[in-house]
This record gives structure tokens, sequence and C-alpha cells, in this order.
């Protein structure tokens, strides 16, 4: 974090965010994350790849995979539900950044955060449903999952989808996600997606870009 | 790349025809066309990381590599580098092999995609606990002082102790504990028995050598008496074909076993493959697969396996004309006419020796899992074809785990599942066989002048002379000094952290007060160091040339490059090893040990290492693979994967073609020839009598034996996935994953009054250790689960505050040399005594102790 901020390039950020959070941007194209809850191993390579991608140390993780288990022994279940940033149609973090620093790209949908005019307070990672801007104490920023951009305009996939060494995470325009219609080997031949599974946030509050194939313990009526 | 290109590049990945991509845009267009201010103001977004100076991996160096430890696999790590420094690494997109492209995913040529210990190599490469000097011990052995020396200096020392061991002790003096740590590749190998440092041991002519591997040497002797060969594997594209597939103690979630086994065993699911695991842990594997979990209790598995081939027979289920036509000795028909009066398996499960019938309801009262479960496991295996039984190596680590795996071995083969695609007849697993060796392999690659079992070298140190070479597992020797006890006074450590994961650690710290030299040679500090008279920093697989072959299954090569220059001082085992040479005997065993290069090698050694290979890929991979790639097409490639006509299978010549077996009789072996002929066990490495056909045996400790009044759990260890064994330990991003606890059953934790997160104690006769702990369901009752490798941290009084599972095992290993690392018996509670939660909290400060110039 610098210690000096532009001050007009926070105004223009402000206004910025203020006019976003009237008229929330609307992307060409959403893209999306899909995650198959059952057949993930839950080996965490696409976790070590994003710390790697984005140089963080232990602390924070863009990228968490929840373990589930449940059951009664010996009867027992267990299953992964693996989020970073949902880049949601109306980011929860977005409004609350008192700098404008967030911002939702208009081509792809991703929500990202200028870190030039981040000053670090936290308020976006206590709004966000699914707690993924993370704080990094080693420069006193909020950080969290751009989907690796550099990555996505070099024609690539971002490096947790790379990493997958079950292939089990992909990327894909949302509405394609949950209607099933995108050719990905994340979704099996007998699979569904839902948009909502058992140990997430309720989808209404922030309408997230990520469908997955559910456990069947972990469906939602 | 403009941004326009590049979404273009991605909406074809994405499988988005042209079409619908200019529709979108012609979409945005409008957009922009009704909002333009909106949009210029947007623009700026497009910047991609505020946070810049932010090299993208198109502005860095893209070099292939991969990554090199002791685990079941291999994998392709691209090093994105900026000058000397590697920023990040990436993995296998399928763009680096010959007609790749960004995604190209075959199933003839899958990724080679890395898993997450190989993902967070940098942080192993840069750690703080990289030796990067040679240091000598200035405090006693296992309290950490050290102090920095020259190489000149560390050299000498060694040199001169060596040879002065040798003179006044004799040719057994010194031991080699050295396994591929993180030296496994072509040319800089470590390997147990014949890596760089046996042979340069075995030239200098002073070396016992440890025989028994352990990881799988049950299950090596079990493959070697039953198939005549430890490559009893398929290629791990085999397992897509299975209709039923048993995992027995197997968790390819954790362990990756072959390159893309765990993505092949899904495609099996999608396929209608039902999987089982048997196994004391609900695993990973089981959820992911959606396995029917048997639990069972530790060490127990051959009764089990007994009972369900006590089904089989009984229910005439067997598969009778395989039988007949590959095996010896499974029932009264395929027993040689040698055998006459000698037992064989079918009567012996049916009790016709001992008047006890292996039924299923008594292999339950040992095993725990219930008859009518057992039978339900028989009957599925049986009938369902191809079945698939995979017979992990970890119920193999235990008292006669070699008896395990012999039966899994006779289940295989009465079920007609051996050389059968979607059958499996692993065991040891080994499948394709990659040309394994650039580094000279001459008469000398192997000598060594006496042989023990692996983890008896701490009692054989503490009670010379007065160990009898059963105790020890002495390999016999042809010639007068067989039977000779070998009088250990030096180790050598090569890549290898042994002390920290050989069994029973505290008789280990006995021992070693012992020696008179201890060398370590490793790219960071590890416990075994702590022990060390001298540390030798070791240059990584970044920082020298080599080539990386897969270590289980898959069929590849993946070229490793110098990435940087090597760290600190740090010196290849290859150089170190020359330099000795010429020391200790001038040009002639200099030039003996590496005739490649000259004295100047321990100084300048690309041209060398590049001229050995250069020559094995000439003269072995071309020749020998087929292979039209050149050496220098596949270094600008990084990467060369073969394309099979279909998948490896083992033993599919000798069924579809009747090819002879490598045993004795050319059969499928249930009556070993080899043990059926052994009169005195005594003389042979094993030491104790070994049945010739699979039986179960009761092991020195288990749910079953009565010492479980004093200590109630039964401990098993099996391998993590943060580490590979001890390496990564040092790891924050790895450590973040997980903790080092022990798991336990809630019902159990419910009775001791311990809940998850609390501190326990866990102790038996050998040792303690202090834990957190994890209170579940997913584990078998009177079972505690630690897993092995981590970094022992002890206090004061010898109880360590880390949690390694190895302070309680015992150093007995079973008769065909199996490690009993899964037979232990233990107690645990509730403690106030110290946990140190994590090396890496301790990392900064003993990084301090090492590195500065005392």
């Amino acid at each position: 974090m610098s210690d000096t901020k532009d001050k007009a390039k926070i105004k223009a950020a402000v206004k910025r965010r203020k006019r976003l959070t009237y008229t929330p941007v609307k992307p060409d194209m959403q893209l999306g994350f899909v995650h198959n809850n059952v057949d993930c191993i839950g080996c965490r390579a696409c976790e070590i790849a994003c710390k790697d991608k984005n140089g963080l140390a232990a602390g924070p993780r863009f990228r968490r995979v929840q373990y589930i288990e449940g059951g009664t022994y010996p009867d027992v279940f267990a299953y992964k539900v693996n989020m970073s940033c949902n880049h949601c149609e109306s980011p929860a973090c977005l409004p609350t950044c008192p700098t404008g620093a967030i911002f939702k790209r208009k081509a792809d949908g991703i929500v990202d955060i200028d870190s030039t005019l981040c000053i670090g307070c936290r308020r976006c990672e206590a709004a966000c449903p699914f707690g993924a801007p993370q704080f990094d104490p080693s420069d006193n920023l909020v950080k969290k999952c751009n989907m690796c951009v550099d990555e996505i305009e070099a024609g690539r996939k971002p490096y947790c989808v790379m990493a997958c060494m079950m292939r089990v995470l992909d990327i894909g325009p949302v509405e394609e996600i949950w209607s099933g219609e995108l050719e990905t080997v994340a979704i099996g031949p007998n699979d569904q997606v839902s948009r909502q599974v058992k140990n997430m946030s309720n989808i209404e509050l922030t309408k997230p870009s990520i469908g997955f194939v559910a456990h069947s313990k972990g469906k939602v009526k | 790349m403009s941004i326009e290109k590049s979404l273009d590049d991605l909406y074809e990945r994405l499988n988005l025809s042209r079409r619908s991509f200019l529709k979108s845009t012609a979409a945005g267009g409008a957009a922009v066309a009704a909002g333009g201010l909106v949009e210029l103001q947007t623009a700026k977004e497009a910047k991609a990381f505020a946070y810049e100076p932010y090299p993208k991996d198109d502005e860095l160096e893209t070099v292939v590599t991969s990554c090199a430890h002791n685990c079941g696999s291999r994998h392709m790590l691209v090093a994105h580098k900026w000058k000397d420094v590697i920023v990040r690494l990436s993995t296998d997109d399928g763009r680096y092999q010959k007609d790749g492209h960004f995604g190209k995913d075959s199933n003839e040529e899958p990724q080679l995609r890395a898993c997450l210990r190989g993902r967070s190599y940098r942080q192993r490469l840069y750690s703080a606990e990289r030796l990067l000097y040679p240091m000598v011990r200035v405090g006693e052995r296992g309290e950490g002082k050290f102090k920095r020396i020259s190489w000149e200096q560390a050299l000498d020392f060694v040199a001169k102790k060596m040879v002065q061991i040798k003179d006044v002790y004799g040719p057994t003096a010194l031991v080699d504990q050295s396994y591929a740590g993180a030296s496994y590749g072509v040319l800089h190998k470590s390997d147990q028995i014949e890596g760089l440092l046996g042979r340069f041991l075995g030239m200098f002519g002073c070396r016992t050598s440890s025989w028994s591997v352990p990881s799988y040497q049950g299950t090596t002797f079990s493959s070697r008496m039953t198939f005549g060969t430890i490559e009893d594997g398929n290629e791990d594209d085999a397992f897509a074909h299975s209709k039923l597939m048993i995992m027995w103690g197997w968790n390819p979630a954790y362990t990756f076993h072959g390159g893309n086994t765990f993505m092949y065993m899904r495609m099996a699911k999608q396929r209608g493959c039902k999987f089982v695991l048997v196994d004391p842990q609900y695993t990973d594997s089981a959820a992911a697969y959606d396995a029917w979990w048997i639990p069972i209790r530790p060490n127990t598995d051959a009764a089990m396996m007994a009972g369900m081939a006590h089904y089989i027979f009984n229910n005439n289920l067997q598969d009778q004309d395989f039988i007949n036509k590959f095996c010896q000795g499974m029932d009264g028909g395929t027993m040689p006419a040698w055998a006459k009066g000698k037992e064989n398996f079918k009567d012996y499960i049916l009790g016709t020796y001992d008047g006890v019938p292996k039924t299923p309801e008594w292999a339950a009262d040992i095993c725990g899992v219930p008859a009518k479960d057992i039978i339900k496991l028989a009957d599925m295996f049986a009938r369902t074809k191809p079945a698939a039984l995979k017979a992990s190596w970890a119920p193999g680590r235990n008292a006669y785990g070699e008896q395990y795996n012999r039966m899994a071995a006779a289940l295989q083969a009465m079920t007609g599942n051996i050389g059968v695609l979607g059958g499996c007849a692993e065991g040891v697993g080994k499948a394709w066989h990659a040309e394994a060796v650039a580094y000279p392999y001459d008469q000398y690659s192997n000598i060594w002048f006496q042989s023990i079992k692996s983890d008896r070298w701490a009692h054989c140190v503490l009670n010379y002379p007065n160990v009898k070479r059963e105790e020890i597992g002495l390999w016999p020797r042809e010639d007068n000094t067989d039977g000779q006890i070998p009088n250990i006074k030096g180790i050598f450590w090569q890549g290898s952290d042994w002390f920290n994961q050989l069994t029973n650690i505290n008789k280990e710290i006995e021992a070693i007060k012992k020696l008179e030299l201890v060398v370590c040679m490793d790219s960071t500090i590890t416990p075994s160091g702590l022990y060390a008279d001298i540390l030798l920093p070791i240059a990584t697989h970044f920082e020298r040339h080599d080539v990386a072959l897969p270590w289980y299954k898959g069929h590849y090569y993946i070229h490793r490059p110098k990435v940087i220059e090597p760290m600190g001082e740090s010196k290849t085992d290859l150089q170190v090893f020359t330099e000795l040479a010429y020391r200790i005997g001038g040009d002639v065993f200099g030039q003996a040990f590496n005739p490649k290069a000259n004295r100047d090698y321990f100084h300048v050694n690309d041209n060398v290492d590049e001229a050995y290979l250069k020559e094995w890929w000439e003269t072995k991979v071309m020749p020998h693979q087929h292979v039209d790639m050149t050496w220098d097409e596949f270094k600008k490639h990084g990467v060369y994967k073969f394309k099979l006509d279909q998948p490896h299978v083992a033993f599919r010549d000798q069924i579809e073609n009747g090819a002879s077996f490598q045993t004795p009789s050319g059969k499928i072996e249930i009556l070993a020839t080899q043990l059926a002929q052994i009169t005195d066990w005594k003389r042979t490495m094993y030491g104790y009598e070994i049945p010739y056909i699979p039986k179960w045996i009761e092991p020195w400790e288990s749910l079953n034996s009565p010492k479980t009044s004093k200590f109630p759990f039964h401990l098993i260890s099996p391998h993590p996935r943060w580490r590979t064994h001890s390496i990564f330990n040092n790891c924050s991003w790895l450590r973040e994953t997980y903790e080092q606890e022990v798991t336990m059953n809630a019902a159990d934790a419910r009775k001791l009054g311990i809940k998850t997160g609390d501190t326990v104690e866990i102790w038996n006769d050998r040792g303690k250790v202090v834990v957190p702990v994890y209170v579940t369901e997913r584990c078998m009752p009177g079972v505690a689960v630690l897993h092995e490798g981590v970094w022992i941290d002890l206090d004061e009084n010898g109880v360590d505050r880390a949690g390694n599972p190895d302070m309680l095992t015992l150093d007995e290993p079973s008769p065909a040399g199996a490690f009993a690392y899964n037979t232990v018996l233990c107690d645990i509670r509730k403690t106030d005594l110290e946990h140190r939660p994590g090396w890496d909290q301790l990392a900064t400060s003993r990084a301090h102790v090492f590195r500065r110039d005392l």
C-alpha cells in the first residue's frame, strides 16, 4: 500500500463506485466457476497453485476447499465445496468500499480490487457472504481472486482450473454452466448442476456466478 | 496479445463458436453505443493487476521441469523465471509436448498435472531451512549447533575420517542410508540399493547396505515370490476399465500413485464401476468414488481375505480354468510333483491341516468385519468381471504384512483377474518400464560387504558384537564373510531423512551416539541433519541438469534443465562424490567413479552432465524404446509422452499368449517354490520362517492381543497428502492445509472426554508424542491415525512435541523385511504437556542458529 494516495484518482473511483452501486455493471458475458463437489478428492492443488500465482504467504487464502463430513459411524459421508471469489452479479463487497477500489469488469463480469486504491479497511471482507476478500497483513491490503485476469487475457484459464488434477474445476460463461450447455469434464455425463448447495450462503444475497455438482447430502431442496 | 484476440482464444476454448462470440461482442457494442460515457469511465478498469509491477507469465522465461521427490508419481512443473529467480510454478497445460496446444488433455496423452506438494516447491527451494554452506557440528549430536566451514575443510574431514574408519573397523563400518528423497532422476540418483552413494561407498570398499524398503518390502516380497517380478502393475489408464474396484488400504486421493490414476478411476466410476474401500478410515478416496466402506481392524487383512477365499472355494466360484492353467499350489490339482506332502492353499483355507476352516465367521472374529459383509464382498468380487483388487502397500507395512499381500495375490488369481484389462495383480504395481540410469552403471554399482534389514541398524550398533544374524536379517554372502555382523561406525545420508523416518526413534538416538562419523547431504536441514557431524549443501533439482522418469506409473520423460544456478555454495551429489573419490583415491578412484569427468568437475559440471544425459537418450531411450525424437528436440519440448497401443496390463502376455511367469515354475506361485525349499531359515536374509503358501499369522500387537489391556488403541501411520514422508514439512502453504493431529473415533473420544482441538499425549513403552486431536465418525473405534513424516521436536524428556508416530513404532521388522509401521498399540489421554504446533514457527530461530557463523 502506498503511503500517499492520488486524491483525484480516489475521487474518480468513489464516483464510479457510487454509480455502480445504483446502476450495477451488466457484463457482456459473465464468467463463473463450476466445481464437482463429489468427484473432488480435496487435494488442494488449486489452493497451492493460487498461493504461488498470487505470491501469498501463509494466511490469506483466495481459494478455499471446504471439507464437509457427516453421518454416524459406520454410515458416513464426505464431500468438498470449493470456492474462491464468485464474481457475483450483485457483489456485496463493491458498495462497501470507501475508496471505490472494487470494480466489476464489463467484458467478463470479473470483480477485482484496485490495490492502489485499497486502504485495507476490511469492510468488503465483512460484507462478503462467501469469505472471498482476504486480508493480507504483509501489506495491509485486502486481496482476492480475480480469476487470473492476466491468464484470461492471454487466452488461457486461471491457475486453479489448470491445477486441478481431477479436472473437476472449470470456468465458463455462467449461464452455460447453469444450463448444462458448457462442455466441460468437470460435469460428468450423469451430473446436474446446482446454483445452491448446503454449506454456502443463500445465493439470493449476491447472485454468485458459480455452479456445483452437488453431493446427495449437499443438495438443497 | 491484444485483449480482443485473447478473448477470442478463450471463447474457442470454452467451446463457444466464433459466431456466438461475434454475437456477444455485437451485444457489447450496443451497450457501448447506448451508454458511451459509462464505457469511457469503465475503460480504465481493463488494467489487469492494479498492484503492479506484476510479471505476467508471458513476460517471464518459461522452463519445463518436474517435481522430484519420493512419492508414487512424477509430474510436470513449469518454472516461470525472471533472471535467476523462479517467480512462480505452473504445470502441464498441454502446450509443451510435441504437437501440443493449450488445453490438450487426451486420454492417450493426458496432462501431467502436479499435486499440491509439487506446486509448493518454491517454498522448499527458497526456504529458510535451505542448506547453503558446508557446516560442521560444534555441539552434541542432535543439539543443532553448527559452524560454517569451507568445502575444502568439509571434504577433507570426511575423506580422512572415511579412510580412518575403514582402516580400523573394516569394510562394513559405513552404512549408506540413501533414499529417493529429493534426488530421483536418471543421473543424480539417490537410491537405497544402487544409487550414487551406494556406488561410491562400494567402490571405496566400505559399505553395509540396507536391503528392506520401508514403504513396501512386504509387498515386494509377495510380488517376487508370487509373480517373480515387482512389475506387476497396470498403467493408470487401465483403471478406467474395471467394473469393480476394491481399494484395500489404498488412498489415491492422498498418495496420487501414478500420473493420472485418480482421474482414470473417476472415469471408471462414470462408466458404472462400483468401488469398495477396506480401511480403518473413511478416506477422501472413498468419498470421491462413492465407495462402500468396510472398516477393518488394522493388521487383520490376511484373515479377512482368507474368509473371502473360503467363501469362494466353498461356493465353487473360483475360475478353475485359470487356476489349472496358470497357478501353482492353489489347490491339490495344481501341486507340482516335487511338493508331495506339502500344503496347498485351498486345503489350508478349508482347514484340512489344522482343523480350522477359515470361514467368513472365523475371519469376522479376527478382523471385526461382520461375516455377512465378508460374504457379500467375496461374492461381488467372484462374480464381477473384470474386477480389480488393488492391494496397496500400507496393510503390508505390518507384522507379517507379506502374508496380506500374498493372500491378495491368491484372491486375484483365483478369480482370474490377472493379465486382463480391468483386473489387477498389484502388489507393488510398478508398470511401464523406464530407462532409469544415466550415471555410470557397471560392476561397481552395487557392491556391499554386508546387508541388513533397514531398520535394524540401531539394534546392530547397540548390541554389537552380541547380535545374531537373524536379528538383523543379514543377507547371505557367497564368500567367507557370510554371517559376519557388521561393525557399524558411520552413516551417510544422501537426500534421505531416515533418522526421522525409520522405526523406534528413541533407539536410534541411543545408537547414533556410538558412531564416529555421520554425514548428511541434503538441500535443507532435516531432523536427521541435526544429528550429523557434517552438513553438505546439495543443489536441488532446479539447480542441476537431469531427466525425470515416472516413479510408479506413467509413460513419459520430463527434461529437467538447470533452471537456476545453485544457491549458496550448494553442489550436486555427483559433484560431491566425485570430488571425495579424487581426494581418497586420486585419479584412479576419481575417474573410475565418474569416467566422463576430470577433477574440475567440482567447479564445472554442465558439460559432463549433458554428455551423460545425451548418451543415455541416444543409446538407451531412442533404440530401446523406439523413440525418434532427438535429444535436442526433447530438450526443446521438455517432455516426451509415449503413446501406447493399448493400456499396459501386467502379465497380459502370460495370460493371452502363454508366456512363462518369471517364477521358478513359470506359473503364479501361490506355493512359492523358493520358500518351500528353504530348510535353514537363519541362513536366509529373512532369519525366521515364512510359510510357503499365504497364511494368516497373528501379529505381535493388534486389537486382538492381550496387550490392549494396557494399550487399548491401535495406531496406524499412513502417508500424508501434505508431505512426501518428511519432505515439505517446512512449507507453510502446505502447513496451512492440515494440522499434524491424531484422528480418532467420536465414541472413543467421548469416553475419554476428548474433543476436537484438545491436546493429547499418545504413548507406549517406546515413546511419547504430543499432538492435537481430530474427532470424527470417519475412523473405526479403537483405531488412532497419526500421519508419518512430521519433523521430530523433542523436549528435555525425549517427548516429541511435533507428533511423529515413529517415536512409538517398533524396530522389529516382519520376517520378509516389511517394516511394522502399522503394528503399534498405544494409549491416549488429554495432556498439559507442551505441543509445538509447527516447524514453521521454529524455523526462523533454528535457521538462525544454522546460518550464523559461530
